[in-house]
């Protein structure tokens, strides 16, 4: 249900790109970059990837990671699972790669789908965006042959995908501490929230904590299209990223071995 | 993992070699939280082919107890064993137990079959090891099994469960409280089910805080109050001369000379365990 409604996301923002008008810009990332909708189907697989990457898709992960281990327990489906001759590592392991492909998929959808209606709606053509970061007057275009473009999204997509990781693996760190799903997907996008409100740009006395939040830099995709592209800032975010899933992870399979079922 | 075919566990060899109890529990102690000691000191022991009653009040320790038996709970100490196995969750041994544990569990939006399946896939076995046409029959949902499982009544969720519990042909039933809120109708056929088991060979371990249900259904039983043993052995021998299972309990809990308790609780028998 939810992968259908990622999918669906990306053909209505393309009907709703279709009814605005030429000339129109939509700002992107922190730049900015200034993408004009309908000058070529790449514009739609961005949008969407802009305007879901600080919510939507996180709640979408946030959901396939909380329910994983929850739903089991709430259905009692989990003790009879762990009363089987099966370890707990593999129980866990295969949960885990559920969710994971689920939550990958996802996003992948997200730009897969909006990649096919934007080709269709608007064409296979190049992608030019404005960078809007040297003047707010005159912006420096940037253009992209298809085959870099088609190259640049997978690339954004993938590192928004690996970007979510930090949220997917807090909520699954919950999903076996709960035996209420709403409670694992509640804190995984509380996390994401966490991370909005500890920004230098609403609490300039955290600034500091800025760019060490889960989910602050998700955004840093748009230097992508920067030429050259600048990737320094998005390499510190993957390994923070790697952390992050290192610590939740680890504790939620320690818990998850001394864990007595009594649900 | 091996599962007695069900002749040899109805015609059992005549000179059987020595093997080792279905369930062995000895001075098992679990505390639940820092005040609670769910069980305190239990040993426990079903022979081969016994109905097995676990009784007590709520809040006796039957259903941590049981809990500890399938690897779901880790003891603070003492030693469960399962045909000579160690216990631990994901023990090979589990292989050979089905259970009925605080209600049926299946996914509510798949159909009764597909949940049977998927259970059984959790096994790790054969397709061909299960039993599903007997587990069909247990379960008597005739065209309900196709159904979601969200739609099912109380009793037809039970009746689910226990399919389940047997589905793989267990050598070990271990059911927790498997009457709990039934009708009358359903709780016949959870005994009838339980009986056919016996008599398939397995070995039934079952916890009930009604010792009425305890004294019909079993042939053996094992009282608990407070994490403790109170007493245990063969039914007939533990009512005497009392009315009923229950009042033999409530005369040794009301004399509350533990030595006398712990003469009831030595009261095991090693009989032939038939039910």
């Amino acid at each position: 249900m939810t992968l259908v409604a990622m999918g669906l996301f990306a053909a209505v923002l393309t009907v709703a790109l279709e009814a605005t008008g030429p000339g129109h810009t939509e700002r992107v990332g922190d730049i900015p970059l200034l993408v004009v909708p309908r000058t070529s189907g790449f514009s739609v697989p961005v949008i969407a990837l802009q305007s879901t990457m600080k919510f939507f898709l996180p709640l979408a992960v946030a959901v396939f990671a909380g329910e994983s281990v929850a739903a089991d327990a709430a259905w009692g489906t989990m003790r009879y699972a762990l009363a089987r001759p099966i370890s707990r590592t593999r129980y866990l392991i295969s949960k885990l790669v559920v969710a994971s492909v689920l939550s990958l998929l996802a996003v992948v959808l997200m730009s897969l789908v909006g990649l096919a209606v934007g080709t269709a709606a608007f064409g296979w053509h190049a992608f030019a965006a404005a960078d809007g970061s040297t003047s707010t007057v005159v912006h420096a275009v940037a253009t992209f042959a298809p085959a870099a473009s088609l190259a640049r999204i997978t690339l954004a997509t993938l590192y928004v995908a690996a970007g979510m990781t930090s949220i997917f693996a807090f909520a699954f760190l919950l999903s076996t501490l709960t035996t209420r799903p709403f409670v694992a997907v509640a804190g995984g996008v509380g996390l994401t929230l966490l991370s909005r409100v500890f920004n230098g740009d609403y609490l300039p006395g955290v600034a500091v904590l800025n760019r060490y939040m889960p989910n602050n830099d998700i955004d840093l995709w748009d230097h992508l299209f920067q030429t050259p592209a600048q990737t320094a800032g998005m390499v510190h975010f993957l390994l923070l990223q790697v952390v992050y899933v290192v610590v939740f992870l680890g504790l939620a399979w320690w818990w998850f071995l001394r864990k007595d079922v009594l649900v | 993992m091996t599962n007695p075919k069900p002749d040899q566990a109805q015609n059992p060899p005549q000179n059987p070699a020595p093997s080792q109890p279905p369930v062995l529990i000895e001075g098992l102690a679990k505390r639940l939280g820092r005040d609670v000691l769910a069980v305190d000191g239990l040993d426990l022991r079903v022979e081969k082919g016994q109905v097995m009653g676990l009784a007590g009040p709520n809040g006796a320790g039957k259903s941590v107890t049981l809990r500890i038996l399938l690897g779901l709970v880790r003891p603070d100490s003492g030693r469960v064993e399962v045909f000579g196995e160690r216990v631990h969750a994901g023990a090979k041994v589990l292989g050979r137990v089905g259970a009925l544990v605080d209600g049926p569990g299946f996914v509510p939006h798949l159909s009764g079959m597909v949940n049977l399946r998927l259970a059984w896939r959790m096994t790790g076995r054969p397709e061909t090891d299960a039993d599903l046409e007997r587990a069909l029959e247990i379960a008597g949902l005739g065209r309900a099994i196709d159904r979601p499982y969200k739609s099912y009544s109380h009793g037809m969720r039970y009746r689910l469960g226990l399919a389940q519990a047997l589905m793989g042909k267990p050598d070990l039933l271990v059911l927790d409280e498997p009457t709990t809120g039934l009708d009358p109708a359903h709780v016949v056929e959870i005994r009838k089910a339980i009986e056919a088991a016996s008599q398939h060979g397995a070995t039934v371990l079952f916890s009930s805080h009604q010792l009425a249900e305890v004294q019909r259904i079993c042939s053996h039983a094992a009282i608990m109050r407070d994490g403790k043993l109170v007493m245990s052995g063969q039914v007939t021998d533990l009512v005497g001369e009392h009315a009923s299972l229950e009042a033999a309990y409530l005369a040794a809990v009301e004399d509350g000379n533990t030595h006398q308790e712990g003469e009831i609780a030595g009261t095991h028998s090693q009989g032939d365990g038939s039910p």
